[in-house]
């Protein structure tokens, strides 16, 4: 027998004494012996709760009631099982949405970067101030890097890269692999550690010793089935050998593509000061340096630069944190879904608590009867706290069960380019916040009821029979409040939603300038070993169109160099021959080379001359868009002007023709201007990358095989990618979007829906509660559409309430989302008046199907009733 | 009882019930409604012991081991529980005593010229 049980006993025995004396006292004073014992029993107290008292100093009493608590909470749950359910179901989607999203807000913005004390690692990026219009701020020039290498003191180190592409050959088909161009240093900067093998040497960076690559560990597993032997052996990449030295860790990312790295490997002396800014620079500062310093030093080597460099232009440079450059301007976009993702639990709560504080006139009763046997009121509270936290956690492990296979499908659904998706998954830190979420809506839906029971008066209880207690005013208009607040909680979510919604519709209405539908795309590199000469490149382009086009479904085909919303390329100045600025301060455009075919292919309208014909091929004649028409010579007819293509070009080239403007980079960004040049003897086109463009008379994806075939019967040695679409090409684009304005629809309505259900609840608990009332009212003659229509109007006006709420909040806090949105303002009344039918005919539906209930009450059963 | 006995009557502070109950067991091994009724006894009917606060400050001090308790026989011939002053309990009253008389001296010090300040 434990000393606990023991000392129990002896306490009961010496209770028993106590009274019996006191009894004896009361007695020797003259007390009858009834009377003297209930004084005694009066004057001892509750013997209960002292026993009780006295039990705590010798136990874990908490644990003992705790568990006590929970066998009581279950047996309570287990009766009322449909309350049950709806309540862990709600809880567990509430949590598990909340525990999906945020696992991915930890992968992408909270858990730091895999690299070395990554808060000292910074992008750099220099500023050209007279660009600043079009180019606020352009990547690392590779001298400039030289000289912040040597003279900028506030970085410890500085690493540049840059993407690159190979033709791998000779491990099976032919593969188009990416690669990033590096200084030597880049792993040492990012402090990566090799899994095997290891990192570029410094003497690796000149020409001549740089046929040295690492692999990435995902390319290095798919590729080469992870053999270890690698390291050390060649590969051959674009038709040379290139020893691997590597195998970059699992761990390792970066922000572009890589399958290998190789080191730079170029010549500084061949590059001038103010071109080809096309490198990422990354910094690592020195302990103790802060962003500004290191960017007014740099600042003023810029100016120097500048100065030494006499073009009379400026430099300038930015300094970004690189976790920021990384997750860009995902940030915004997920912490919105998460503040969405709360306010959908937060209606859970609600709901759950509204739910909870209509059975509390039935707890009333039996609180007051444990009042009155001992219980003590914050006994009473944990009580009813602890059956609200076992719901929490059953709905709490369901909701992890079920963040596990969401965020499957989030990753699934997610768009490509949300930065570090491949990191997301369910880590520690996730399954905390999942504990503590739940806790913290148990504590949030119970602390009401909670309270209401424990401060009940216990004779009131008692005194009134558990079906007459009344509810009071105040209760009445607690549950109100809540189902307002959830009704405006609920509006705001879904007019965010509407506004992401509204603006993907308008992006994807936007006049991109080019025709998606019919229109299929490929990309194709050329071997460079294989294709030295521009004459060999035309063969095979023509033999392709040809065969292309005589494929049965085909209505004309073209390439060109960069697909339209596959971004900026070759950007160059357009230099006016006469004109007395400087060349580099002439305004900029992209230039493409293309085919014949290509814009009728791409359906670009043509505004003014006309467009590429194959004798173009060996005259210097160039196509314009709208924009540098309106730019370069504004007021003018632009056909037969004369134009130097780029600020190094010395033959000129005549504009015979005006195209519609274009999405260059993405459907949300304004067209860019664009220059156009048939790839032909007249303009050598060098590159090695070009984009095939058919247009079909069928659906495209039809044609796709066909047109894979008809390309490797020109020379199956060339590699194809992304075969697809047009169209895909555009979705994929907006991916992101998409993937917002999914997720928060998917939140508004369940929000909405949770509402209703409130709505739905507390009002057909009120017709029950009023039968009585509706009864009499009904003897006395009213009709039974009076009585819905009081129940409609007193159902109705806390939503009123909390629509004009959410509404307010809406228009109030609007600027928060305005650069998610595309086209619209974030008050656009037209979405706030759908989404007010919308909530209101919802809520009113909600409030019909129980008002409707009350036109049924029979005056006799109801009176009756009682 | 008169409501003016209830109102002369003071509830004891924090803490000191378990001083009283060392100091009345001082005296002899008691069972529980002998203590309280000591304790009220001694001080004139001014402090009511609370059953409710008695049986918890008796068992934390068995706990602590300043008191124990045994089976014994009353002086009716009935058996009780007892509960007497262990020998660590006797070293935690001469503690627990000059803590309180170095307390009650510090609150008159302060009480008292207020008073004098009042009179004069």
């Amino acid at each position: 027998m434990s000393r606990r049980k023991r000392m129990m006993e002896d306490l009961d025995q010496d209770i028993r004494d106590f009274i019996e004396r006191e009894t004896q006292d009361n007695i020797g004073r003259g007390m009858p012996p009834e009377e003297a014992r209930y004084a005694a029993l009066r004057k001892f107290g509750n013997v209960t709760r002292v026993k009780e008292e006295t039990r705590e100093v010798w136990s874990f009493l908490w644990l003992e009631q705790l568990l006590q608590d929970i066998r009581y909470g279950l047996r309570m749950l287990a009766k009322n099982p449909g309350f049950t359910v709806v309540a862990v179901l709600t809880l567990a989607l509430g949590i598990g949405a909340n525990t999906a999203i945020f696992s991915m807000v930890n992968s992408v913005l909270l858990r730091p970067l895999a690299y070395r004390e990554a808060q000292q690692l910074c992008l750099v990026r220099e500023i050209i101030p007279e660009l600043t219009q079009t180019y606020p701020t352009l990547p690392a020039n590779l001298p400039n890097f030289r000289v912040w290498q040597r003279d900028c003191h506030s970085f410890a180190e500085v690493a540049i890269v840059t993407s690159t592409g190979a033709i791998l050959t000779g491990y099976g088909e032919a593969e188009n692999i990416y690669g990033g161009l590096a200084s030597a240093n880049l792993f040492g900067v990012l402090g990566i550690v090799p899994q095997l093998g290891r990192t570029f040497l410094p003497q690796e960076d000149t020409p001549g010793k740089d046929q040295v690559v690492m692999l990435t560990d995902s390319f290095w597993r798919n590729r080469f089935h992870g053999d270890p032997t690698i390291v050390g052996r060649s590969i051959t990449l674009d038709g040379q050998p290139f020893q691997v030295v590597g195998i970059l860790p699992a761990s390792f990312r970066f922000p572009l593509r890589t399958d290998y790295f190789k080191p730079l490997g170029l010549d500084p002396g061949q590059f001038s000061p103010f071109e080809e800014f096309d490198y990422t620079a990354i910094a690592r500062l020195k302990p103790g340096t802060s962003v500004g310093q290191a960017l007014a030093e740099l600042n003023v080597i810029q100016a120097r630069i500048a100065k030494d460099a006499k073009h009379g232009v400026g430099l300038r440079a930015e300094i970004i944190p690189l976790e920021s450059a990384f997750v860009g301007t995902a940030r915004r976009g997920l912490l919105l879904l998460l503040a969405s993702v709360g306010a959908v639990l937060l209606i859970v709560c609600l709901n759950l608590a509204n739910l909870l504080l209509v059975r509390v006139p039935v707890r009333l009763r039996e609180a007051g009867i444990r009042t009155a046997l001992g219980a003590s009121r914050a006994r009473l509270a944990r009580q009813l706290l602890t059956e609200s936290a076992l719901l929490a956690i059953l709905g709490g492990v369901l909701g992890v069960g079920l963040a596990y296979f969401g965020l499957r499908w989030l990753v699934a659904v997610a768009p490509a380019n949300l930065p570090r998706l491949d990191e997301v998954h369910v880590d520690g830190r996730v399954l905390w916040f999942a504990v503590f979420i739940s806790m913290l809506t148990g504590i949030l839906f119970g602390a009401l009821p909670a309270w209401r029971v424990a401060h009940a008066e216990p004779q009131q209880a008692l005194k009134a029979g558990a079906a007459t207690i009344t509810e009071g005013r105040p209760a009445r208009r607690l549950r109100e409040s809540l189902i307002g607040f959830e009704v405006g909680v609920g509006t705001l979510l879904l007019i965010v939603a509407g506004l992401l919604t509204t603006s993907m519709v308008r992006l994807l209405g936007v006049d991109k300038g080019f025709s998606t539908e019919h229109v299929l795309a490929a990309n194709i590199t050329l071997p460079p070993w294989s294709y030295t000469k521009f004459a060999q490149k035309q063969e095979f382009y023509e033999n392709v169109l040809a065969r292309v086009r005589a494929l049965p479904g085909v209505k004309s085909a073209g390439w060109i160099s960069r697909l339209p919303l596959e971004g900026e390329e070759k950007v160059d100045n357009i230099c006016v021959p006469g004109q007395l600025t400087p060349r580099s301060q002439s305004p900029t455009a992209n230039y493409r080379y293309v085919s014949p075919g290509y814009f009728e292919s791409m359906g670009i309208l043509l505004r003014r001359g006309r467009l590429i014909e194959p004798a173009d091929r060996d005259r210097n004649v160039a196509l314009i868009s709208e924009s540098v028409a309106k730019k370069v010579w504004p007021g003018e007819n632009p056909l037969g002007k004369q134009f130097y293509p780029g600020s190094d070009e010395k033959t000129l080239a005549e504009v015979i023709g005006v195209v519609a403007d274009i999405r260059t980079v993405a459907l949300d960004e304004p067209p860019l201007m664009m220059v156009y040049l048939p790839a032909g003897c007249a303009r050598p086109w060098s590159g090695s990358y070009t984009s095939l463009v058919v247009r079909a008379a069928v659906a495209p994806s039809a044609l796709a095989s066909a047109v894979r075939g008809a390309i490797q019967s020109v020379d199956s040695g060339v590699p194809i990618q992304h075969l697809q679409p047009m169209s895909e090409i555009v979705s994929e684009s907006v991916g992101v979007r998409r993937f917002q304005m999914g997720l928060a629809s998917l939140f508004g309505v369940f929000a909405l829906l949770l509402a209703a259900l409130g709505i739905y609840g507390v009002v057909s608990y009120s017709v029950a509660r009023r039968r009585q009332e509706l009864g009499i009212r009904m003897a006395l003659g009213a009709r039974g559409s009076d009585l819905r229509n009081l129940v409609l109007l007193q159902g109705m006006s806390p939503v009123l309430v909390g629509w004009a709420a959410g509404v307010l909040a809406a228009l109030v806090a609007g600027g928060v989302i305005r650069s998610l949105l595309f086209g619209i303002s974030a008050q656009d009344p037209l979405t706030i008046t759908g989404v007010t039918v919308v909530v209101l005919v919802t809520a009113a539906l909600a409030c019909y199907i129980p008002a409707r209930r009350a036109m049924k009450v029979d005056p006799m059963v109801a009176l009756r009733c009682e | 009882m008169s409501t003016k006995e209830q109102r002369e009557r003071i509830e004891l502070l924090q803490g000191t019930l378990d001083l009283l109950i060392l100091r009345t067991l001082l005296l002899g091994p008691a069972h529980g409604h002998a203590i309280a009724k000591a304790i009220e006894f001694r001080s004139d009917d001014v402090l009511q012991v609370e059953q409710g606060s008695l049986y918890p400050a008796l068992h934390r001090l068995i706990k602590r081991g300043w008191i124990s308790v045994q089976d014994g026989t009353s002086e009716n011939n009935r058996r009780a529980k007892f509960y007497r002053l262990t020998a660590r309990g006797w070293r935690q009253l001469a503690v627990e005593t000059s803590k309180w008389d170095k307390l009650a001296g510090a609150i008159a010090r302060i009480l008292g010229p207020a008073e004098q300040e009042g009179e004069s």
